[in-house]
């Protein structure tokens, strides 16, 4: 035993001179009364209810933020229902407004920027197009005027069947 | 098995939702909690009221208590809640509480012993309060350091090092009595 045991042993003993008293009987009285009377007043949960009713609040809580988000979302999409589309599809060239994007502009914006290449896809494509229908327009105009053309109707853009071995 | 039973028992009344489970309940930690809530609260009145309110909180939420793994750190965290809800609502009033209302007792009619304790109680009430915990338990309950680990829900090393610093606190407080 070394000196800071022998001043703990001291400091214990002094301690123990003094006492704490027991609860008296009045209190025990007091407290159970007021226990019992609470037990009584409180509602009977049964272990299984409990479960129960934190999964009727979380289908409640569910249910509350998908009505509120339906909502929200109606109210954004008002703005894009089919009044609107009509004229949004006479603007086909500016692909930005396209009617399937009602979202918020920089949403759009991020939107369009995605679709950035498969718009020059398109846009080259119908390039392409206008160009072989003008072609065509021209063919056409240009056969009306050479009906008496013997090879008529062959169009500029394929080549002239000089004879059956050609394309052998 | 046998130091399960009282455990089992009390279980038991809270599952049949028996009042009598009040009775048992406080057989079994009125005493303990009533001194550790004193050594929290340094009032043996607050620590009554404190008491009081514990057992009704008990009593409100008993499907709790019936499911909880170790019912004494179950208890004990409620009352030291309670106590630290107390303190914090009366912050002021109680360092007065501490210098004026006696909460150790001496048991002989003696004026020296009854000093003493005043400094004992002073000294006491400057400790910190996890530290005082422990030394009123083991010295006023006659708990082991096992068994006040089991009701705090700390580590048995824990307790043993508060103590150790609590007594060592102590031993310089009350240097000249020693």
């Amino acid at each position: 035993m070394n000196e800071k045991d022998l001043e703990n042993d001291k400091i214990e003993h002094l301690l123990r001179r003094a006492h704490i008293p027991e609860p008296s009987p009045l209190l025990k009285e007091r407290i159970t009364t007021e226990a019992r009377k609470e037990w009584n007043q409180t509602s009977v949960e049964m272990s299984w209810q409990i479960p129960l009713m934190r999964l009727v609040a979380s289908a409640a809580a569910a249910v509350f933020i998908i009505s509120i988000a339906n909502f929200s979302s109606n109210h954004t999409l008002k703005k894009w229902r089919p009044g609107d589309v009509r004229a949004t599809r006479e603007q086909l060239p500016d692909l930005e407004t396209l009617p399937e994007m009602p979202y918020h502009p920089f949403v759009r914006h991020l939107v369009s920027v995605n679709r950035r290449p498969s718009m020059t896809d398109a846009s080259s494509l119908r390039n392409y197009a206008e160009r072989v229908r003008r072609i065509l327009k021209e063919t056409q105009q240009n056969g009306a005027s050479n009906e008496q053309v013997p090879d008529g109707g062959r169009s500029r853009l394929l080549p002239i069947q000089l004879s059956p071995d050609s394309y052998s | 098995m046998d130091e399960n039973q009282p455990d089992n028992m009390l279980r038991a009344a809270l599952r049949r939702n028996s009042p009598a489970a009040v009775e048992l309940m406080w057989d079994r930690y009125a005493n303990d909690l009533l001194t550790f809530l004193q050594a929290i609260l340094c009032s043996r009145h607050d620590a009554e009221d404190v008491l009081q309110t514990v057992f009704v909180r008990i009593a409100r939420k008993r499907h709790r208590l019936a499911r909880a793994r170790c019912l004494d750190a179950y208890v004990y965290r409620i009352a030291r809640n309670e106590a630290s809800r107390l303190i914090s609502s009366r912050k002021r009033e109680h360092i007065a509480k501490v210098r004026t209302e006696s909460w150790l007792m001496v048991t002989e009619n003696n004026q020296e012993l009854s000093d003493l304790v005043e400094q004992l109680q002073v000294a006491l009430a400057h400790l910190p309060q996890q530290q005082r915990e422990v030394i009123v338990l083991k010295i006023y309950r006659q708990k082991t350091f096992l068994e006040i680990s089991g009701l705090l829900g700390l580590s048995q090393n824990t307790v043993a090092s508060r103590y150790r610093y609590g007594m060592e606190k102590l031993r310089n407080l009350l240097g000249n009595l020693t």
